[in-house]
């Protein structure tokens, strides 16, 4: 049986991680590392690094970020933001990330999923989609939501796939940050459209919210952040509530912190 | 690498050498760590010679068939012999599809040391993404695990001539399929151990356990 996931994302910039609104007014929230481990603690099923770094020279800083986090991480790890071609992919896969999630490039130049899946495999490359609902159908934007394409949500995420993406980053403008739930008509909406697990992103606020994204969504994943960083729920929290409504997701486990701890003398902390 | 601590009780004070096989693409970082922390010292290596001389050889889950088995010398003679004499190998979702002949994926030669063939995953949803139950057999990769749940990344399985060398079986899409394989002290996983938290690290620690007992036993031998 395949267990619907439940995945944590953080923002980070300058090698700490940032919490603010549509990007702006960022307060530093921690340490990535230390971060992420307490998520895997908690029973995150995987983590995604988003980099909402400005420029181009905090690249390092990011790398170092994910090479100190694989070292002590021991589950999946997506990085996303910046990747602006596929040279860009292979130094994060090499620093220790599992997969890399794509958006605003892969609208200019579609190619670079294509490239990306036929040098590091389809399984590794994420194809991330910011849309809006507009009239009758969801618009795609780059650029942190800033930027309307002429794209089609559904249709964007069905060429992604031809190209070879191996999974789906959709993430609802509309409910980003607004805790009210996922956008289940765009989530089923592309998830029915396309042979690639899709992940719900935009509009957690509690675990009702994943449940929907996962029953009447069609998500195979649902991302969570601000109200797990806002220390408004947990993980597992959110898991045990799953659970009893018969949602089978991977069980929290309790051995899951001890194990980390003995790691702690290994690692870069 | 540095000496590292024994990671149990055993009788012996040996450290397990293993070769961490790279084809060239991909992260090592989180297999390497999870290996150095059991108590192995980690060689990254892509020369054959040097990993079939280690206690142990690890062969990841990262990249195309088609592009790992051209990293595999022309002559696979070699390495299927030392496999099946006896060196503890862990082969990881394309490192187990190794050690099969051939794939549907690309073209190009494993290392024929299972009998079958490796074949594209029949299911709505490709690649098979997340977090799947693994009903395991019993054998000592799996020891102290109870209700194993592990991490998939892959769009290609193995499927084995006859159930034999199957030790782990989990079920997705159209069907069963081999989760896990052994041949002589080989194992094989289609999971990735070193992403599935403490039970795939767990599974880790087993494998280390076991390499360091069957070198130990080994030493000193004609193998080295």
């Amino acid at each position: 049986m395949l267990r619907p996931r439940v995945i944590v994302c953080l923002d980070v910039k300058d090698g700490r991680v940032v919490k603010g609104t549509q990007f702006k007014d960022l307060r530093d929230v921690g340490d990535p590392v230390a971060l992420a481990r307490r998520y895997e603690a908690e029973g995150a099923d995987e983590i995604v690094y988003l980099d909402v770094s400005a420029s181009k020279e905090d690249r390092g800083t990011l790398l170092d970020v994910v090479r100190r986090t694989a070292e002590t991480l021991f589950i999946p790890l997506t990085v996303g933001g910046g990747v602006r071609s596929s040279d860009d992919i292979g130094p994060l896969l090499r620093a220790g990330a599992d997969k890399i999630s794509v958006n605003s490039a892969a609208v200019s130049n579609p190619e670079l999923l294509s490239v990306g899946a036929e040098r590091f495999g389809s399984q590794c490359i994420v194809a991330s989609i910011d849309a809006a609902h507009e009239g009758d159908v969801f618009r795609c934007y780059t650029h942190g939501g800033s930027r309307a394409t002429e794209l089609d949500a559904v249709a964007w995420a069905e060429e992604c796939v031809e190209r070879g993406a191996g999974e789906i980053l959709l993430t609802s403008i509309d409910r980003d940050g607004a805790r009210t739930g996922y956008r289940l008509d765009l989530t089923r909406a592309v998830a029915d459209a396309v042979t690639v697990p899709v992940i719900a992103s935009g509009g957690a606020g509690e675990a009702a919210h994943l449940r929907d994204a996962f029953l009447e969504g069609h998500a195979s994943a649902a991302l969570v952040a601000g109200i797990l960083h806002d220390g408004l729920t947990t993980v597992g929290a959110l898991k045990h509530d799953l659970s009893a409504w018969g949602i089978d997701v991977r069980p929290s486990s309790g051995n899951g912190s001890a194990m980390g701890t003995d790691l702690a003398g290994g690692g870069a902390l | 690498m540095t000496e590292r601590p024994r990671n149990d009780g055993g009788d012996a004070d040996l450290t397990l050498r293993v070769a961490l096989f790279d084809y060239g693409a991909g992260n090592l970082h989180s297999l390497a760590k999870a290996l150095d922390a059991a108590g192995a010292s980690v060689t990254v290596t892509s020369d054959w010679s040097e990993a079939l001389a280690a206690d142990a050889l690890v062969l990841p889950g990262v990249g195309a068939f088609g592009q790992a088995a051209a990293a595999l010398p022309d002559d696979r003679g070699p390495i299927r012999t030392a496999l099946e004499e006896g060196l503890p190998c862990l082969g990881i979702c394309l490192g187990m599809q190794l050690f099969f002949d051939r794939s549907d994926e690309s073209d190009g030669h494993g290392i024929g040391l299972v009998a079958g063939e490796v074949l594209h995953v029949e299911a709505d949803v490709v690649p098979h993404m997340g977090w799947n139950d693994v009903e395991t057999e019993d054998d000592p990769l799996f020891d102290g695990i109870d209700g194993l749940v592990a991490y998939y990344a892959n769009s290609y399985v193995c499927a084995p001539d006859d159930d034999g060398p199957i030790i782990a079986r989990s079920t997705y899409g159209a069907g069963t399929f081999a989760a896990g394989v052994r041949r002589t002290n080989a194992w094989g996983v289609q999971f990735h151990p070193e992403k599935s938290s403490h039970q795939g690290r767990r599974i880790i620690g087993n494998f280390v356990r076991e390499a360091t007992r069957i070198a130990t036993s080994a030493r000193p031998g004609t193998r080295r």
